[in-house]
Formats: structure tokens, C-alpha cells, sequence
């Protein structure tokens, strides 16, 4: 390109204020990559956590939200009948827990989520990649095993005890690292704790793991068919309902991005404009020696153009180092990078610088290109 | 029949003022030939209105005007441009340089229009500009330069694609007579074969360097004067 070296030495002719441009995008592209990061970051967790929870389908009384915590609502009967059909529904295991949850639920550090476990069955059952970080991995017969965030937000160690209620007391004698944001908050417990705890025989949530060759919604489909009053949610029924939930988010999110952009936009049509007022001589010359139109047209959509892009690409650096650091104080507080810059978030932001210097740059270099030489020369 | 290099046939062109009409150029016909032709005539006779319809720069009310064979009257803007950059080179009286670009940049910038390779550019823009004694001023930007040496550039610059016609606009005008005369005496060494060479002033030390003087005086061409 040889009308690239005329641009960057006009944009070099006047620093302080190209700088001042490159800034201005730099922070509206940097504030939109970092906006749109959480929406990115949610789903990024949102599958990660789907693929390390183990159980395909969990079963809950009816009226339960989807990432909500289940009522203890399920009869024996419901428990019984899901075994008696097994085979021909597709499930090739289940199990039932009972969970109840003690505190606010606004504040993570004092809120406790009980999650009680049958006999038999461990906190791998429920995350398979779990590991034990201190003592031992099984609740039972009388313990409570701790995950490792909920452990580090609520400062939970071993042989600290825990109350469920005010006759019923456990110590913790396990922590364990399950891998996943969810179940890294759970406590686990003996599901005989919870129950006695809540006063029932019932049980919150039954969870099964599909057979090899099953789809996961289709078993579900056929677990509502076959139970009355019961929801059957399939991981990818979740994983459906929360990226709704995060594309509303990100909606909003580049609604509010797009004040800093058309700002920044504004920002480079007044410095080309400006630009173009000062060189109306400059064009003159240029035309005057033989330029055409299109020749002027192009140099001051490229000078807008070379703004967009480089404030662009600067900027969304920027937004990835605000990112880290979003990404630093989450993980602390709720255990989860709610922050990621994706490839496809950094092509989305520089199509946007790029887009939004073309938009700024068509006016004024309309304007330059239609420049008459006796105008521009003062020969009139 | 030969192209004609730079002819007028009754060109003519007429300003709006308000209600009335001014008419800045009065059916001026004239073929140039080789050589160095002056223009010469009082402030307002239609000096600067001829030299922008012969450049292409505006277009006549009426009238037919050739460059270079190209009938510019009848060419769109982008045209008469291309026209011009092949055909035509500039020293006008003031603000001729690009000032972002160094000397040696500004004598390649008509070589950069054309297309011309990087490296050929360099070497011609370097060979023009040691032909008008600036060898040493090659990486200085016009701000750098003094008046005269600025208007040297300018002639370089305006050779740069060899072109048939030099145009210059009053070239001395903002120059003490030491410098002028050593511009002057650069452009009027220009007209070599079949290069015309047009000439505006109204000094007439300067006219007297040409080989012809074409007197105009209320938009009309009133006298043509052959010098031996
Ligand atoms: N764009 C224009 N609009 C109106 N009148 C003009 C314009 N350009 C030139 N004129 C008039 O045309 C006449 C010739 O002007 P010009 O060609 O500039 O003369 P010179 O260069 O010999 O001084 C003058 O009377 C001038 O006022
Ligand atoms: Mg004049």
C-alpha cells in the first residue's frame, strides 16, 4: 500500500492528537471486550461444569428452577418405580440425595448447601474428576466432607464441626477438590443427616446416569412421561437454558458497549474531519499535481481506518488484561473465571473497531475527495 | 493532422455575480508553441482564469481547449487529472510542497500517482533534484527549506514525469531577486524540444525572458509580441 506511508506520516505530524484518537478507541474497545468477556467466561464455566458433573439427568419435584435448589419432595415411591423401569427407560444408574441449604443464599460465605449422600455413594459418584485434598473422601458414616472453595470461602478445616440444626451436629473430615465449580461449594453429608434434619423421608433430587447409546433429553422426555409431578433435567437442556439466559445478558451488555463505541466513533470522524479541514491545501496540491479522486478518498479512509484498527487492537489487549484481572478477584469470590476473551470475541471486537472506522472515515473523505482545486489553491 | 500540445479555441468564461455576469476570459484562441510563452497583464485581466482552464483545473463556459492532444473541455474531473499528471507540471507561487513529505518525497510524489516502482522512483527523484542544485537538501521537509530553494523543489518535482507542459504562476513572485532569477532561470532552461513552458506574471523583467508575450487585458487577448 502506498498511500499507507502518506497516512502514517500525517497521523505522525500531529501526535498528541492521533494519540489522543487511538486512546479514546483503545478504552471503548477495551470496555466492550470486557464487557462481553463475562458473557464468553459463563459459558466457557457453564460447560465445564457440565461436562465434570457426572449424572446426565437429575429428577426433581416439579416447580424447581433449573440451577435451583430442590425441594425434599420426591416419595420412596418415585425412587421405586425409576428402578422397576430402568432397563427399558435407558438408565443405567441412580441414585438419590437430599439437600438443604442453611443461611441467606445472597452472601457465598454464609450460605452452606448440605448435600446429602446415600450409603454406598461418594462425592465422586457426583463429580467424577474429585480428589481428595485433606482426610478422607466418603462422608460416612458420620462426617461431613468439605469442597475445597467452600472450604477456602467459609475458612472450613479439619475436625471443625458442623451444625445442620440445633440437635444435629457433624466434623468435618474430609476435604475434596470435585473439580467443578458447583460441586466444589456442596457439602457432603450422610443423606440420613439431611433427612433427619428436615424431618423426612423424602428425598430433593435423584440422579442418573443414562446408558451408552441414550440421549440424555430423550430418557428425560420419558422419565416425565412414565412419573407425574416430576422434572427430569437433562445437562443439555441446562446448558439450553442458561446460554438464553447469558445471550439476553450479552444483548445488553453491547447495548451498553455501544455508548463507548459510538463515542469513540465520534471521535475519529472529528479528528479526520479536522484533519481534512487543515489539508484542504494539501489536497488541492495532491489534486492539483494529478491525484484523482478516489486516490484522496482512500488516504483519508485509511487514516480513519489506521486509527480504528491500531486503537482497536490495542484496546482489546487492554481487555484482555482487565479480563485477568476480573478474572483474579471472581475466582476468589464465587470460585469461577467468570471472564474469558475468546477468539471469536476478539475477530467480533476488531470487526467492530473496523466497522466503526469505516462509518467515521466515509464522510470526510467524501468531503476531501470533493475538493475543487481552485477552491483548495485560493486561485479564484 | 499533429495533436495539438496546448491550444485554446475562443475559450471563454463568465462568473455569476449576483444578478450579473463577469467575464473573467473573452474568446481567447492561441496555439502555443515550443518554447517559453509569458501571459502577462494587469491584476484582474483573466491571467489566473486562463492558466486554470489550460490546466484543467476548471472548465470554460464555452470554448474547446487541448492538452496533450486530450480535449479537456469535453473530460470529467478524474480525467482531466489523469491528463494532467501525464502531461502537465505546476510551480505555482506559494504552497506548492506537501508538507509531510521530505524534498526527495515530494519530487517522487507525482511518480507515486503513476505507479511507478519504489526504487525507480528514488533514483529519478534524486537525479532531479541534484539537476537543480539540491543534492544536499534531499531529506529536508519544506519547512526546512528557504523560499527559493522550496520553489527548486517545486520545478523537480514538476519534471518528474517529463511532461510536455509547464505550467508556473507567478513562480517569482514571493522571492528576493537573487533567488528569483535562479528560478527563473531553472524554468526558462526547461523548454527543450517540444516542451511549452507558460509563463504568468505581471513582472516584466520576468516576461522578458520568454520568446513570446501574450498581453491580456479585461479578459482579451490584445497583443501578441514575437521577441527575436
Ligand atoms: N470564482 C470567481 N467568481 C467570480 N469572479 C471571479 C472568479 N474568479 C475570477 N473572477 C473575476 O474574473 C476576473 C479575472 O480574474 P483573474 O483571472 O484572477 O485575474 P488575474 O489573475 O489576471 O489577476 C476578475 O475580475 C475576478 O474578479
Ligand atoms: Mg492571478
Amino acid at each position: 500500500m502506498e498511500t499507507l506511508f502518506l497516512v502514517v506520516r500525517n497521523l505522525k505530524a500531529r501526535p498528541v492528537r492521533s494519540l489522543l484518537t487511538l486512546l479514546g478507541i483503545l478504552v471503548a474497545t477495551a470496555s466492550m471486550v470486557l464487557f462481553l468477556s463475562f458473557g464468553e467466561g459463563l459459558r466457557k464455566a457453564l460447560s465445564a461444569e457440565m461436562t465434570k458433573f457426572g449424572p446426565q439427568i437429575r429428577v426433581v419435584a416439579e416447580g424447581t428452577g433449573t440451577f435451583g435448589v430442590p425441594n425434599p419432595e420426591l416419595g420412596p415411591e418415585v425412587l421405586s418405580t425409576l428402578k422397576a423401569h430402568a432397563d427399558e427407560l435407558g438408565i443405567a444408574r441412580l441414585f438419590p440425595a437430599a439437600v438443604m441449604m442453611k443461611g441467606s443464599g445472597f452472601d457465598p460465605a454464609t450460605t452452606f448447601l448440605f448435600y446429602g449422600l446415600p450409603e454406598g455413594i461418594t462425592p465422586k459418584d457426583l463429580a467424577p474428576a474429585a480428589k481428595v485434598v485433606a482426610g478422607r473422601l466418603d462422608p460416612h458414616p458420620d462426617g461431613a466432607v468439605v469442597g475445597k472453595q467452600k472450604a477456602e470461602q467459609s475458612r472450613l478445616t479439619l475436625g471443625k464441626t458442623l451444625r445442620l440444626s440445633r440437635k444435629i451436629a457433624l466434623p468435618i473430615v474430609g476435604i475434596v477438590d470435585a473439580g467443578s465449580g458447583f460441586a466444589n461449594s456442596f457439602i457432603f453429608v450422610p443423606m440420613k443427616t439431611v433427612q433427619e434434619a428436615l424431618n423426612t423421608t423424602n428425598y430433593s433430587v435423584i440422579l442418573v446416569y443414562v446408558k451408552e447409546g441414550y440421549a440424555a433429553d430423550e430418557v428425560a422426555e420419558k422419565i416425565e412421561a412414565l412419573i407425574p409431578g416430576v422434572d427430569a433435567q437433562s445437562t443439555t437442556e441446562a446448558v439450553k437454558y442458561a446460554e438464553r439466559a447469558i445471550r439476553i445478558g450479552d444483548v445488553i451488555r453491547f447495548g451498553i458497549s455501544l455508548i463507548a463505541l459510538i463515542v469513540g466513533g465520534l471521535l475519529v470522524a472529528n479528528t479526520v474531519m479536522m484533519s481534512v479541514y487543515e489539508r484542504i491545501r494539501e489536497f488541492g496540491v495532491m489534486r492539483a499535481i494529478g491525484a484523482r479522486r478516489g486516490f484522496i478518498f482512500r488516504l483519508v479512509l485509511f487514516e480513519a481506518l489506521l486509527l480504528a484498527l491500531s486503537g482497536g487492537a490495542l484496546g482489546v489487549a487492554a481487555g484482555i488484561a482487565g479480563s485477568q484481572v476480573v478474572n483474579v478477584y471472581t475466582t476468589h469470590a464465587v470460585g469461577l473465571a467468570l471472564s474469558a476473551v475468546t477468539p471469536r470475541l476478539v475477530l467480533f471486537s476488531m470487526l467492530v473497531a473496523v466497522t466503526l472506522g469505516m462509518v467515521a472515515g466515509v464522510i470526510p473523505a467524501r468531503v476531501a475527495s470533493r475538493i475543487s482545486v481552485i477552491e483548495a489553491l485560493g486561485r479564484v | 493532422m499533429k495533436k495539438p500540445i496546448l491550444q485554446a479555441k475562443n475559450l471563454t468564461k463568465r462568473y455569476r455575480q449576483g444578478e450579473a455576469w463577469i467575464e473573467a476570459l473573452k474568446g481567447f484562441s492561441y496555439d502555443f508553441p515550443p518554447g517559453v510563452t509569458a501571459v502577462v497583464g494587469p491584476s484582474g485581466s483573466g491571467k489566473t482564469t486562463l492558466l486554470n482552464l489550460l490546466a484543467g483545473f476548471d472548465t470554460p463556459t464555452e470554448g474547446e481547449v487541448y492538452l496533450a492532444g486530450n480535449p479537456l473541455h469535453a473530460l470529467g474531473e478524474d480525467d482531466r487529472a489523469g491528463v494532467r499528471l501525464l502531461h502537465a507540471g505546476f510551480v505555482f507561487q506559494s504552497w506548492n510542497l506537501l508538507p509531510t513529505l521530505t524534498a526527495l518525497e515530494n519530487v517522487a510524489f507525482p511518480m507515486l500517482l503513476k505507479g511507478v516502482p519504489a526504487k525507480e522512483r528514488t533514483e529519478r527523484a534524486r537525479a532531479l533534484l541534484a539537476e537543480v542544485g539540491l543534492s544536499h537538501r534531499e531529506d529536508h521537509f519544506p519547512r526546512q527549506l528557504s523560499g527559493g530553494e522550496q520553489q527548486r523543489v517545486a520545478i523537480a518535482r514538476a519534471l518528474a514525469l517529463d511532461p510536455l507542459v509547464l505550467f508556473a504562476d507567478e513562480p517569482t513572485g514571493n522571492l528576493d531577486s537573487a533567488a528569483g532569477s535562479r528560478v527563473l532561470e531553472l524554468l526558462v532552461r526547461q523548454a527543450q524540444g517540444e516542451r511549452r513552458v507558460v509563463l504568468v506574471t505581471h513582472d516584466p523583467e520576468v516576461a522578458a525572458r520568454a520568446e513570446r508575450i501574450l498581453r491580456l487585458k479585461d479578459g482579451a487577448l490584445i497583443e501578441i509580441q514575437e521577441r527575436p
